[in-house]
C-alpha cells in the first residue's frame, strides 16, 4: 500500500495588515463590533465603485520579495463571478491573469534535509463577509468584507504532512516578521486549504481539496489522514473523486463537504472599474525599503555575534525581545550576556506584568550598564534578580539603584576574603581533601562561599580568590 | 401660468438675480407642466421635498448660472433619500443612502432636483419600452417612442417640462433619444464625468452626460459635471476649462470627416438628404468636409452585444435580495431566493442580456467572444485616432431613422440594437459625441446630427453644434 507517491499543494490566504480595506476606506480592523466597519462600497451598494489601497500593493510587493517571487509590473484585477450571500457584489475582485508575484519559493528543512517549496503565484484579492448560521437564519458581518488578502499558492511540490507543516511554519514566521500579516490561524488571518492526490505513476492522481484547516498541526494531520484515506479507497478498488473536504479535528479525519461538479465556471474577466496598474521602480524600491530583517537573515547575523543556536531560536520566537535586541546591536557590549538577561529575568518580568519592553524604563544604555557590570563582576545575577523590578520600572541609573540597594561590597576584595577565610576555617576536612587532590572539595567550598554571601559575589572572582587562599 | 421655463437659462438667471422671480416659481412651473403632461410618462418619481428645497434657496443670493434651476435626473443615478429604481421592479422601492458624485455637484450649484426620469430597465434598451413603469412618449408625436435608454430625460426636456436633465450613455443612450426628440445631448469623453453613483450597466462604456434644449446650456451644464473623482478610478484629471469658450466662433478652417458608412443605405433617405445639406452649409462657411473610409464601424453593434452584456451580467449580480431591494417571499433556500428574486425582479430584456453575458464569459467562450471583442475594440479606437490625425471632428446622422412608433421593435430584440448602430462606435472608443437637432422630416419628426470629437475635445464639438443650431 505504501508505494503510492503523494503530491500536495497548499493554498494559503493571509490577511494583510493595513489601515483600511482593499477597495474602500473603512478600517481594516479585527474584533470590532459586528457591522461597524462597513460602508456602501463594502456592501456592494448600487452605483459604488472600488478605490485601490496602495498600502496593500506595497505589502504584497514585500510578500513577493520575502517569498522570492518575480514581480509583475503591469497588472490588472479580475472579477471572479459566483453567487454566495457572503459575497456582497456576487463577484470577488481578485487577480486571475496577472498575479502580482510568480515563480517563487520557500526553503524548508525537515529532518536535516533542505528543500525548496515552489510558489506558483501570489495574488491580491478581497475577503468576503463572515457568516454565522443560527438555526434557519444566516447572519452576515460585513466588517471582513473587502479586507485585503493575499493568496499564496504552492506548486504541487510538497510530499507529506511534515513538509507542509514546515512550509507553513516558515511562511508564518516570515510574513509575521515582515509585518505583512498577523498570521493568526485561530483568528482567521491565515487560512490554509490542502490539495492532496496520490499516484503510483508519473501521472498525478485525482486531487481532493481539504478546506480551511484550523492550525498548522492539523494541516499536517489532515494531509496524512487524507493520504491514508485515498490509499484505502484505491486499494479496495474505489476511485477518488474531485471533491471538497474538511478536517474534523475531533474525529481526526477529513469529511466530505461536496463533490465538485464539472469544473467551476467563474466567468473571469478584467475588472473594468480599476485601470491597469504599472509599478515603477521607485514605487517597488520604496515599498521594499522598509522590509525588516527576516528569520534566516537574523539567524546568520546572530550566530556571527556568537549567540548559541538555542538563544537564537528563543529570541526569534520572541518577537518583541528580538526587535529590542536588534536595537541593542547599535551598542557595544557582551551580546551573549545581554540575550541571557533578555530571555530570563527581563522576559519573566514582562510576562508577569504583561508589559512590552518598550513600555519600561529599561533603556539600551541602562541594559548595557547592567551587562557591563555583570561582566566586570561588579554585579551578580542575584543582584539583577533583586533589582529587576526597579530597573524596569524606575527612571534611575544602575549606579543610583546600586546605591539605594546598598550593593557595593561584593567587589570589595577584603569582604570576600573575610568570608573565604571563615569558610576555610570551618571546613578543614574539605580543605585537606582539596590539598590531597580531590577537586570535588573545591566545588563544595565554593558552594559554601556562595551560601555565605547569599550569591552576591561574582562566582569567577570568588573562585579565583578561594583557589589563591587554598594554595597559600 | 407663467412661461419662465421657456426662457434661455441666462435670462432666467438674470430674473433670479434681480429677484423678479424665485426658485420656487420655477419649481412650481415645472411641477405643473409635469402634471399637465403626465401622459408623457417622463418621470418615475417626483421629489416631494423640492418645493421646500426651493423655498430655502429663495433666501440665498444666486451665485452661479444654475442657481435655483430645476433639473431632472435619470433614475439610474443615485440620489440620497430619493427613490432610485433603475425602472426595475427589483429596485422599485429602493431609497439610496448616498448621492452620486454628479448629484453632489448639482446640489453644490444649488440646482433643484425635480424628480427621477423614466428609462429602459437598467438602461437596457433603445426605446425606454423595457421600463417596468411603461414607456415615456415622444412629445413630437405621442404614438412614437422618445428613444432610449434616457427616454424620460429626453421626453421631459423636449416637452418643455424641464430645461435640464442628466442622462447616461452606454451605447448611445443620451444621443439617440436626443435625436428622436429634437434636443441636445452630449456623451462626454470616458473618464470626463465621475461614474460614482451611476448604477453600472457596462462599466467600460457608461458615461453620464447633459441633456438640454440648447448647445450653450449643454456646455454650461457639462462645466458643472466634470472633474476627477477619488471615488472613480476611471475618472481623469484635466485642467479646468470652459466648454462654452468656442461657442459663437465661426467654423472657418475646421476639418470635418464624414465616414462613408454614416451615409450608406442603412440611413433613411430624408435623413441622408438633410446631412448633405448640413455638409454643404459647413462647406460654404469655410469648413473642409471630406468623405472618408473608416473600418470596423459596422462591427460596433456586435462588440456592444458582447462587451456590454458580459459586463452587465456581472454588474447586475449584486441584485440578489440579500442586502437591498426586492426579495421574493416563500422561499426555502438561498438558491431558491436568488432564483425567484431575480426571476420576478428583472424584466425580460434584462434577463436576456444577463443570460447572453453569462454565456459569453463562460469557460472557453470568454476567449472566443470577449477577448476577441476587446481586440476589435482596440482596432476601432485606432481607426478613430487615425482619422483624428487629419480631422478635428467626425460627423454623421445620429440615427438611421426618426423615432419609431411604440411597439415597433418589441418583438425583435436584435432590431432594437440597430437604432444605435451609428452611436455605439463612440462608446467603444471612449470618445465624446453629441446630438444636435438639424430640423425635421416631412412627418415633423426631428432629425439629429451626430458630432464626434477627439478625446477630451468637447469644446470643438460645441463650437460646430452651436454654429449649426442657429441655422437648422
Amino acid at each position: 500500500m505504501s508505494n503510492y507517491i503523494p503530491t500536495i499543494g497548499l493554498e494559503v490566504h493571509v490577511e494583510i495588515k493595513s489601515k483600511s480595506k482593499l477597495f474602500s476606506d473603512s478600517a481594516n480592523a479585527y474584533g470590532m463590533a459586528t457591522n461597524t466597519s462597513v460602508n456602501v462600497i463594502d456592501l456592494g451598494y448600487p452605483g459604488t465603485l472600488p478605490t485601490l489601497n496602495k498600502e496593500v500593493i506595497r505589502q504584497a510587493l514585500r510578500a513577493c520579495k520575502v517569498l522570492n517571487c518575480d514581480i509583475t509590473r503591469k497588472m490588472h484585477f479580475d472579477r471572479k463571478n459566483y453567487f454566495y450571500p457572503d459575497n456582497s457584489k456576487n463577484y470577488q475582485i481578485t487577480q486571475n491573469r496577472t498575479p502580482i508575484g510568480t515563480n517563487g519559493y520557500v526553503e524548508i528543512e525537515v529532518d536535516g534535509v533542505k528543500k525548496k517549496i515552489g510558489i506558483s503565484d501570489i495574488h491580491i484579492e478581497e475577503d468576503t463577509c463572515k457568516s454565522a448560521h443560527r438555526g434557519s437564519v444566516s447572519l452576515l458581518d460585513f466588517n471582513r468584507a473587502g479586507v485585503p488578502l493575499i493568496e499564496i499558492v504552492t506548486t504541487p511540490s510538497i510530499s507529506n504532512g511534515k513538509e507542509a507543516m514546515a512550509y507553513l511554519t516558515k511562511l508564518k514566521e516570515m510574513l509575521f516578521y515582515a509585518n505583512i500579516s498577523d498570521c493568526k490561524m485561530e483568528e482567521g488571518s491565515m487560512r490554509c486549504d490542502a490539495n492532496v492526490s496520490i499516484s503510483k505513476t508519473d501521472v498525478l492522481g485525482v486531487r481532493t481539496e481539504t478546506k480551511n484547516i484550523g492550525s498548522i498541526h492539523n494541516v499536517g494531520l489532515a494531509i496524512e489522514k487524507e493520504i491514508e484515506r485515498q490509499e484505502k479507497v484505491l486499494e479496495t478498488g474505489g476511485i477518488i473523486r474531485e471533491e471538497t473536504r474538511r478536517f474534523d479535528d475531533k474525529l481526526g479525519e477529513t469529511i466530505l463537504m461536496r463533490v465538485k461538479e464539472t469544473g467551476n465556471d467563474y466567468r473571469y474577466f478584467i475588472e473594468p472599474d480599476i485601470p491597469y496598474l504599472e509599478l515603477t521602480d521607485e514605487f517597488i524600491n520604496d515599498s521594499l525599503k522598509t522590509l525588516p530583517l527576516l528569520p534566516d537573515e537574523l539567524k546568520k547575523k546572530y550566530s556571527e555575534i556568537g549567540l548559541s543556536s538555542l538563544q537564537i531560536e528563543k529570541l526569534i520566537n520572541n518577537r518583541p525581545s528580538n526587535d529590542y535586541f536588534l536595537g541593542l546591536l547599535e551598542f557595544k557590549t557582551n551580546y551573549v550576556t545581554a540575550v541571557n538577561l533578555l530571555l530570563s529575568d527581563i522576559s519573566s518580568y514582562l510576562n508577569k506584568h504583561n508589559k512590552v519592553i518598550t513600555d519600561t524604563h529599561l533603556s539600551y544604555e541602562k541594559l548595557v550598564s547592567v551587562v557591563d557590570a555583570l561582566e566586570k563582576g561588579e554585579l551578580s545575577n542575584k543582584n539583577v534578580k533583586d533589582l529587576i523590578d526597579s530597573l524596569m520600572e524606575r527612571d534611575l541609573t544602575l549606579e543610583e539603584l546600586k546605591k539605594e540597594f546598598n550593593i557595593k561590597n561584593i567587589t570589595d576584595d577584603s569582604f570576600i576574603k573575610d568570608i573565604i577565610t571563615k569558610v576555610i576555617e570551618n571546613n578543614s576536612e574539605s580543605v585537606n581533601d582539596y590539598k590531597s587532590g580531590h577537586d570535588r572539595a573545591l566545588k563544595y567550598l565554593m558552594g559554601q562561599v556562595m551560601k555565605e554571601t547569599k550569591g552576591a559575589v561574582n562566582p569567577k572572582k570568588a573562585s579565583d580568590m578561594l583557589v589563591k587562599e587554598l594554595n597559600k | 401660468m407663467s412661461k419662465y421655463l421657456d426662457l434661455d437659462i441666462r435670462k432666467i438667471h438674470e430674473l433670479l438675480v434681480k429677484k423678479e422671480i424665485t426658485p420656487l416659481d420655477l419649481v412650481d412651473e415645472a411641477l405643473s407642466r409635469i402634471e399637465e403632461n403626465k401622459d408623457l410618462n417622463a418621470f418615475i418619481t417626483i421629489n416631494d421635498k423640492v418645493r421646500e428645497e426651493a423655498s430655502e434657496l429663495g433666501e440665498v443670493d444666486p451665485d452661479n448660472l444654475f442657481f435655483g434651476i430645476p433639473i431632472a435626473v435619470k433614475d439610474n443615478i443615485v440620489t440620497k433619500d430619493l427613490k432610485t429604481t433603475c425602472a426595475s421592479h427589483i429596485l422599485e422601492n429602493f431609497i439610496p443612502i448616498y448621492d452620486a458624485t454628479v448629484v453632489e455637484k448639482i446640489r453644490e450649484n444649488k440646482m433643484l432636483i425635480i424628480g427621477k426620469t423614466n428609462m429602459d430597465e437598467f438602461a437596457m434598451g433603445s426605446t425606454s419600452e423595457t421600463s417596468y413603469f411603461g414607456a415615456p412618449l415622444n412629445p413630437h408625436d405621442k404614438k412614437r417612442v422618445s428613444g432610449g435608454s434616457s427616454g424620460g430625460s429626453a421626453s421631459a426636456v423636449s416637452g418643455g417640462l424641464i430645461p435640464l436633465a442628466l442622462g447616461s450613455d452606454t451605447g448611445g443612450s443620451i444621443r439617440q433619444p436626443a435625436s428622436y426628440t429634437g434636443i441636445v445631448g452630449m456623451k462626454p469623453t470616458y473618464g470626463r464625468v465621475s461614474r460614482y453613483g451611476l448604477v453600472a450597466f457596462a462599466s467600460s462604456l457608461d458615461q453620464i452626460g447633459p441633456i438640454t434644449r440648447t448647445v450653450y446650456e449643454n456646455a454650461s451644464l457639462l462645466n458643472v459635471l466634470v472633474g476627477e473623482d477619488d471615488r472613480d478610478l476611471t475618472s481623469v484629471k484635466k485642467d479646468k476649462e470652459d466648454f462654452t469658450r468656442l461657442i459663437g466662433e465661426d467654423i472657418k478652417g475646421l476639418r470635418i470627416a464624414l465616414p462613408k458608412y454614416f451615409v450608406s443605405d442603412i440611413v433613411d433617405e430624408e435623413i441622408s438628404k438633410r446631412i448633405k445639406e448640413v455638409i454643404s452649409f459647413c462647406d460654404k462657411n469655410g469648413a473642409v468636409v471630406d468623405i472618408v473610409d473608416m473600418q470596423y464601424l459596422d462591427t460596433a453593434v456586435n462588440l456592444y452585444q458582447i462587451i456590454a452584456m458580459a459586463e452587465a451580467s456581472s454588474n447586475l449580480a449584486r441584485f440578489d435580495g440579500v442586502r437591498y431591494g426586492f426579495r421574493a417571499s416563500d422561499v426555502n433556500s438561498v438558491d431558491e431566493m436568488y432564483g425567484k428574486t431575480r426571476g420576478e425582479g428583472f424584466g425580460d430584456e434584462v434577463k436576456r442580456r444577463i443570460m447572453v453575458g453569462s454565456y459569453i464569459l463562460s469557460g472557453e467562450n470568454a476567449k472566443t467572444y470577449y477577448d476577441k471583442a476587446l481586440m476589435v475594440r482596440d482596432d476601432i479606437t485606432k481607426e478613430f485616432n487615425r482619422i483624428f490625425k487629419e480631422y478635428d471632428l467626425i460627423i454623421g446622422p445620429t440615427t438611421t431613422r426618426v423615432a419609431p412608433l411604440l411597439g415597433n421593435s418589441k418583438d425583435d430584440p436584435h432590431k432594437a440594437f440597430m437604432d444605435d448602430v451609428l452611436v455605439i462606435p463612440v462608446n467603444m472608443a471612449g470618445l465624446p459625441g453629441l446630438n444636435v437637432p438639424v430640423g425635421k422630416n416631412s412627418e415633423g419628426m426631428p432629425i439629429g446630427l451626430h458630432i464626434i470629437g477627439k478625446a477630451f475635445d468637447e469644446a470643438t464639438i460645441y463650437k460646430l453644434a452651436s454654429f449649426l443650431e442657429e441655422v437648422f
